[in-house]
């Protein structure tokens, strides 16, 4: 046998095996997890709010925290994120300007997460004097995401080919009706892809949220109020780890563990799959 | 510079085919004369034995053409080539057919040659096989002027055969006794005649062929 | 005949690089013109003026008159909007939006304000019916356009373009990437369009060119060569350039 098929059969068990064990390792991962924590979830743990020195107790106003934390930097988020994306791909001329907003967009990606948290504690808590709240959090995380959200904007319109742009324009639409119309359908997909992908990652930030929207929670619940301290389930999930005064503290965290990964999982689906359902109807296929 | 070296190949050879038939021809012409003036049944017999070669050469080339035509749509000269080409065959075909009948009249008059009204006959057939000659030579060549001045000498043809016209009536009306074989001089000078307007002809498609322009020669 | 589209001494830059030269040429009503040469010859460049789709391309710099009906389309008042509008313009590829057929040639008329559902299936079944297509897709109206044949796309490109009612058609190479029976029915649809609409065409087939259009042009680094009656043109050219490239013995 010649060495070239030595290679290539070689190498395709080799990349075969690198997925399985990625595959592997994420099934661990979830049995892992979700052994541990399944047992404890109820809906009572799901829904009651937490206790402080005792056992027992839920994380409702947590998962309610971090929906709400989640939906306040969306708000932010998407808007700036996407206009800017929209902009960068479809009306700025390559030019020394853009260019720079797109080397500034790429070195905020990169800011670690703690240096976020730190920066939301010293202008938002202490020079805006805001203290722990909902609203900081959210703008603090809203900070975090804006530059995945610009770049995946801009990455998905720039992958709608630009016969549809021309298609458009030949038939006298504007500019504006081009984006709209002809370029924002087929990039969807993409824009919901990145979506779940912040938001994802928005739901199991800590780091940016403990130094903003803090560690407690408001007495009430549900509290619409943005300008209390929430607590997230993540962020719960450190704190209850790291003070360990509850005496279940093993079994709250495991369960909030996997609530955050269950919710995690149901919020893809939410978004996903509308939007591959949508995709495929646009290129014909049923 | 060519893209289409193969197609130039073929439609050199086409033209070469082209006058490989016309020298056949020629010399076809040239025979069926030497045949009346001759007197020699055997040289009249090869003509029209010949002009088998010739149709079926005709045939041939003229396939060639079609499928030139088919296969390597032709366009501009290219084109003008091939369909001159064709008509060209065709005239050569015809003016084949024309040195039969003067070979198959020239076999009828066998013997009984009248002397007189011959002597313009070697004239007429000399232009004519004059023209026939320029017409080939300016298709080769190109050449529209030749074509043109090859065309004129036309004139010269049917002024001589209104005369010998004339004539070969009065001889036959002198001597009753010559008609059976004048007659077949008449036919002779009528095809010759005829060949110097087939010539024509070729000069008018060899101006298409150079100009892209219809022009009537005569 | 009348002109509808008169372009005199037009020159265009990309850069400093000079893509079309001196250019001169009347492009009849209701008459289909042929734009041939070699690729890089500035036909499609040329085509793109007309419509003003170079706008679209950073750095072109065009001088010269192209007037459209006797209003020059680089004049200071034309809304190029309303210029895409009444010249209109077909691709190469066939490039129908990923939407319905239904959309895909309702999207002009949508563009341009037209809300009425009754007065937008009245156009979409026309401008189908016009580009020889409804019979192919009136039981799919609301399925995907990506799911027809490239020669349907470029019927339904077609379409979508009559939709807005243009005045002009600009064909770029429309049957370069179908195939053969596609193309047919392209070329046959262009002599029922010519009697309603101006068509420009490019092609690099010079069959086609010959077929289908009733004037042709030869572009050569730029510059038109020779232009005239198709017929004239590919039996006898007059310039020993255009004889070469439509024969084939191009450089």
């Amino acid at each position: 046998m010649d060495s070239r098929r030595v290679i290539d059969g070689l190498s395709t068990v080799l990349l075969w095996a690198a997925g399985f064990f990625i595959m592997g390792l994420l099934v661990f991962f979830l049995a892992y997890i979700l052994g541990q924590g399944l047992p404890v979830l109820s809906l009572e743990f799901i829904l009651s709010p937490s206790k402080e020195f005792e056992a027992g107790g839920g994380v409702g106003p947590q998962l309610f925290n971090t929906f709400y934390i989640l939906f306040l930097s969306l708000l932010f988020s998407v808007p700036v994120g996407v206009g800017a994306g929209v902009y960068l791909a479809e009306y700025a001329r390559p030019s020394r300007l853009t260019n720079l907003i797109r080397l500034s967009t790429e070195c905020l990606a990169t800011v670690p997460s703690i240096v976020i948290g730190l920066f939301g504690l010293i202008i938002l808590v202490n020079i805006m004097g805001l203290g722990f709240t909902i609203l900081g959090g959210a703008a603090a995380l809203a900070l975090l995401n804006l530059p995945v959200l610009v770049r995946v904007t801009e990455e998905s319109l720039r992958a709608v080919p630009q016969t549809y742009r021309e298609a458009s324009l030949a038939l006298g639409a504007t500019r504006w009706q081009t984006v709209r119309r002809a370029v924002l359908p087929p990039a969807l997909l993409g824009l919901v892809t990145g979506l779940t992908l912040v938001s994802g990652r928005a739901i199991g930030e800590a780091a940016v949220l403990i130094y903003t929207a803090g560690v407690s929670v408001s007495r009430h619940f549900p509290d619409l109020n943005p300008f209390v301290a929430g607590e997230t389930l993540s962020v719960h999930l450190w704190y209850v780890r790291a003070e360990g005064l509850r005496p279940d503290a093993d079994e709250i965290a495991a369960g909030t563990a996997a609530l955050l990964i269950l919710v995690v999982l149901a919020f893809n689906l939410l978004i996903g799959v509308p939007a591959r359902i949508y995709q495929r109807r646009l290129l014909g296929k049923h | 510079m060519s893209n289409r070296r193969t197609f130039d190949v073929e439609l050199d050879e086409l033209k070469q085919d082209i006058l490989r038939m016309a020298s056949l021809v020629e010399q076809s012409i040239y025979k069926a004369m030497e045949s009346l003036f001759t007197q020699d049944p055997l040289i009249a017999k090869e003509v029209i034995t010949r002009d088998d070669i010739i149709d079926r050469l005709r045939y041939e080339i003229e396939n060639n053409c079609i499928r030139l035509i088919a296969t390597q749509q032709p366009m501009a000269r290219d084109l003008r080539v091939i369909v001159t080409g064709i008509k060209i065959l065709l005239n050569l075909e015809r003016m084949g057919d024309h040195a039969v009948d003067i070979a198959r009249a020239a076999m009828c008059v066998c013997g009984r040659m009248p002397s007189r009204p011959m002597d313009r006959i070697p004239e007429m057939a000399r232009i004519v096989q004059q023209m026939v000659k320029d017409g080939l030579d300016a298709y080769v060549h190109g050449d529209v002027e030749k074509a043109r001045a090859m065309c004129a000498m036309d004139d010269e043809v049917d002024d001589i055969y209104n005369l010998l016209f004339h004539d070969l009536i009065s001889y036959m009306e002198d001597n009753p006794d010559t008609i059976p074989c004048v007659v077949y001089l008449l036919v002779v000078v009528r095809r010759l005649e005829r060949l110097a307007d087939r010539a024509t002809n070729i000069g008018e498609d060899v101006v298409y062929l150079v100009t892209g322009e219809w022009e009537e020669l005569n | 005949m009348a002109n509808k589209i008169t372009v005199r001494n037009l020159n265009l830059f990309y850069g400093d690089t000079q893509a079309l030269r001196e250019v001169d040429l009347d492009i009849e009503q209701q008459q289909i013109s042929a734009l041939i040469g070699p690729s890089g010859c500035g036909k499609s460049t040329f085509l793109r003026v007309l419509n003003r789709m170079n706008d679209l391309i950073e750095g072109v710099r065009v001088d010269g008159q192209v007037l459209l009906d006797d209003e020059d389309v680089h004049g200071p008042e034309v809304d190029v909007v309303h210029l895409r509008k009444r010249v209109g313009m077909v691709f190469q590829r066939p490039n129908p939006f990923p939407m319905s057929v239904y959309d895909n040639v309702a999207y002009g008329p949508r563009i341009h304000g037209l809300k009425n559902k009754r007065r937008l299936d009245e156009i979409v079944e026309n401008s189908l019916r016009d580009a020889a297509l409804w019979e192919e897709v009136h039981d799919r109206l609301f399925r995907s356009a990506l799911g027809l044949s490239g020669g349907q796309q470029q019927r339904l490109c077609i379409a979508r373009l009559l939709a807005v009612e243009p005045e002009v058609l600009l064909m770029d190479e429309p049957s370069s990437a179908l195939d053969p029976i596609s193309t047919l029915k392209i070329e046959e649809l262009l002599q029922e369009l010519k009697k309603n609409y101006t068509i420009v065409i490019v092609t690099h087939n010079m069959q086609q060119a010959a077929r289908v259009s009733d004037v042709t042009a030869f572009f050569l680094n730029g510059e038109i060569v020779e232009s005239g009656k198709t017929d004239t043109l590919f039996t006898r050219p007059k310039d020993k350039r255009t004889e070469d490239y439509i024969t084939g013995r191009f450089g």
